[in-house]
């Protein structure tokens, strides 16, 4: 069953007399179980879309689409607090600056437990904090905190951000949520931390059957264990699928420059020469291009291309463009 | 923590060593002879002379001077004033209390009202509420103090006669004089019509009270709402919103603690101003203090008593602004286990 079904989800940013569509028209849908890619350069809309999901976007940005289900609810026809409820209740969220995220006023301890539903809890009120503590001291266990004891009496500045990305996803459990978001988790980290971190995740996806939807511009941790990816390019979906269809099989020109630009340092490289890249550089909210928004920068682009290209579909790979890679005569 | 309250306590000796240097200096800047404007006294006699000429070393270098100067100082001795020929340190101590009562009181009041309106304000930001806060805070933060206190004591004194205009409490009460401040004066006094005095005082209290605190108030109420704008906009609230925490329970665990360190270090700041509008608010109530005091001084040249009610003056506002230093300081996690260097 799928747990979460976007169909034409549309951002769009107000400024001024002018709308400026920051996302357009995205599908996207996670099943149960999945940990599901995210992959686009800075300003794709990764984070938007993560956002307007658990709906913490402000009120300058408009969010519609035609439909968001969880769990087959559509969550836009729910009353706010309804909505509100169910989010909080089963998706969680953990973002790229895990210190920010962190109140700097209240120590690790108070905030790892508020965030324990006290429906989880049972007994006598008097027993709950005690309840409470000892829970947050099993979450940051299983988040691989050892010393527990120091991590909960410290405020967040005193923490390096590994430890505090450690305790956003401790937090993020505590109320057994079905999708876990991650916003770029290991981007503020250095490489040994952010495999840990990354080993958590997994982790959590493999025991409990946590879906995670973890947005990432690195493509490497994403072709490691995700099942699925989806490729953004400017606010549009380009590309998404199996992670060894998108991977191996590429139809979209964008995925296929994605897949070449990482350096592959097995291959032997000559002396001096330029590393893979498209032209170009991404163009500005102000300025986008009508159509296909890579047209400026696709090698394939021809005149069709001012066209918006409608999503072709074959089987579960999902692609839209006008010109994709051919395949067929490879085969032969 | 101790490191920083002792770097902000030689701070504190060295403004006031400054302090003292230039109100020092103040008896040889003013016209006359420093002499008199030190001592107070303006007809010396030849036999007086000697006497005072010693005391204060008026023959000496400076510095034997200034050391003098700062003995009298710490022994209580200010001199006398022209105009009284009352001791100066004396005169102060008694009318000090007053000033320190109105501004403290009206402080009070402008954090109650303040702070819940800046807070109201920020939650409905931009809708209703919040304009019709803004809009009055800025009419309030407009106002001229004096204007103000003419128009309140028009209103509520002449036309509806519901308060007193000047004074500190009526004639028939006669309060022993135990700390100056009057409110608990009549709490400690044994005198028979104890809750009538203390009605009468709050009475006389009110209105310059409510002039007083007008300018604080708003400035605290777009201050707080600022602050709080800019807590509400920052990642951990959206966390804790995202956590499932109602908006009351973000408001009151994450939002207000952050939103009002900001406020401590302003309120700090402000004592200075609210003072000098004190002053203002005194000569026009006819409030016993230290600043109308120390105006009618300037009047009349009386250099001893503007050097003794200026030293007072000053040392307390520099005082208060220390202590809101460190009390924010205190209060604030991530500056409190900084190493020095930073604020």
């Amino acid at each position: 069953m799928l747990l979460l079904d976007i169909r034409n989800l549309t951002i769009e940013l107000r400024s001024g007399s002018n709308k400026i569509k920051a996302v357009e028209r995205i599908n996207l849908s996670i099943k149960e179980g999945e940990v599901h890619g995210l992959v686009g350069e800075s300003g794709s809309g990764k984070s938007l879309i993560a956002k307007a999901i658990v709906g913490v976007l402000n009120k300058r940005w408009k969010v519609t689409a035609d439909r968001m289900h969880w769990r087959g609810q559509d969550l836009f026809r729910l009353s706010r607090k309804k909505r509100r409820q169910i989010l909080s209740n089963e998706i969680a969220m953990i973002y790229q600056e895990p210190s920010r995220c962190l109140d700097p006023t209240s120590t690790i301890c108070e905030q790892l437990m508020e965030s324990i539903p006290s429906d989880q809890l049972d007994g006598n009120l008097w027993d709950r904090k005690k309840q409470r503590q000892s829970r947050a001291v099993a979450l940051l266990h299983k988040v691989g905190i050892k010393d527990h004891e120091h991590c909960l009496r410290s405020y967040p500045h005193q923490l390096s951000e590994g430890y505090c990305q450690k305790i956003m996803i401790a937090m993020a459990i505590a109320k057994k949520p079905d999708l876990l978001i991650a916003d770029e988790p290991t981007t503020a980290l250095e490489s040994t931390t952010s495999a840990q971190i990354l080993r958590v995740l997994k982790g959590l996806n493999q025991l409990k059957n946590t879906s995670i939807l973890l947005i990432s511009h690195d493509l490497e941790t994403l072709s490691d264990w995700t099942h699925t990816v989806s490729v953004l390019y400017c606010g549009q979906m380009v590309e998404s699928g199996s992670t060894e269809q998108i991977f191996n099989r590429p139809h979209h020109p964008y995925t296929q420059a994605l897949i070449n630009s990482v350096p592959d340092f097995h291959m032997e490289l000559p002396h001096k020469s330029r590393l893979f890249a498209l032209e170009g550089s991404i163009p500005t909210l102000q300025h986008l291009p009508i159509g296909c928004r890579l047209g400026p920068r696709c090698p394939y682009a021809q005149r069709e291309c001012v066209k918006v290209p409608t999503p072709h579909k074959d089987h579960n790979h999902s692609y839209s463009c006008h010109y994709p890679i051919d395949y067929s005569q490879e085969k032969r | 923590m101790i490191h920083y309250v002792l770097r902000r306590m030689f701070l504190l000796l060295f403004v006031l060593f400054s302090l003292s240097v230039l109100t020092f200096s103040l008896s040889f800047l003013f016209p006359g002879d420093p002499l008199n404007n030190l001592s107070g006294y303006q007809e010396i006699t030849v036999n007086e002379l000697a006497i005072l000429e010693d005391k204060y070393k008026i023959n000496s270098d400076y510095l034997t001077q200034y050391i003098a100067f700062l003995r009298r100082i710490f022994s209580g001795d200010l001199g006398i004033s022209f105009n009284s020929q009352a001791p100066v340190f004396e005169q102060v101590n008694r009318i000090f209390p007053a000033t320190v009562e109105l501004a403290v009181y009206s402080l009070l009041v402008s954090i109650i009202i303040g702070i819940p309106l800046g807070i109201i304000s920020a939650y409905y930001h931009r809708r209703l509420p919040d304009t019709v806060i803004l809009t009055t805070t800025l009419v309030g933060y407009s106002l001229p103090v004096f204007w103000w206190a003419l128009l309140i004591i028009f209103t509520f004194s002449l036309h509806f006669g519901w308060f007193p205009s000047s004074g500190r409490i009526g004639l028939v009460y006669e309060v022993p004089h135990i700390s100056g401040f009057i409110l608990l004066d009549i709490l400690r006094s044994d005198i028979i019509y104890k809750y009538e005095a203390l009605r009468n005082a709050l009475m006389h209290m009110a209105l310059p009270t409510l002039v007083l605190t007008t300018y604080p108030t708003t400035v605290l109420i777009r201050y707080t709402r600022g602050s709080m704008l800019n807590v509400l906009e920052t990642n951990y609230i959206k966390t804790a919103r995202a956590k499932g925490l109602s908006p009351f329970q973000v408001l009151l665990h994450h939002g207000l603690r952050n939103a009002l360190l900001p406020v401590i270090r302003l309120i700090g700041l402000q004592f200075s101003s609210l003072i000098t509008l004190a002053m203002i608010t005194e000569v026009i109530f006819s409030w016993p203090g230290v600043g109308r005091w120390l105006i009618e001084s300037i009047y009349q040249r009386d250099y001893p008593a503007i050097q003794g009610g200026l030293l007072a003056i000053t040392t307390f506002v520099i005082i208060v602004t220390i202590t809101s230093d460190i009390l924010y300081k205190w209060f604030n996690p991530v500056s409190r286990t900084q190493v020095d260097g930073k604020f």
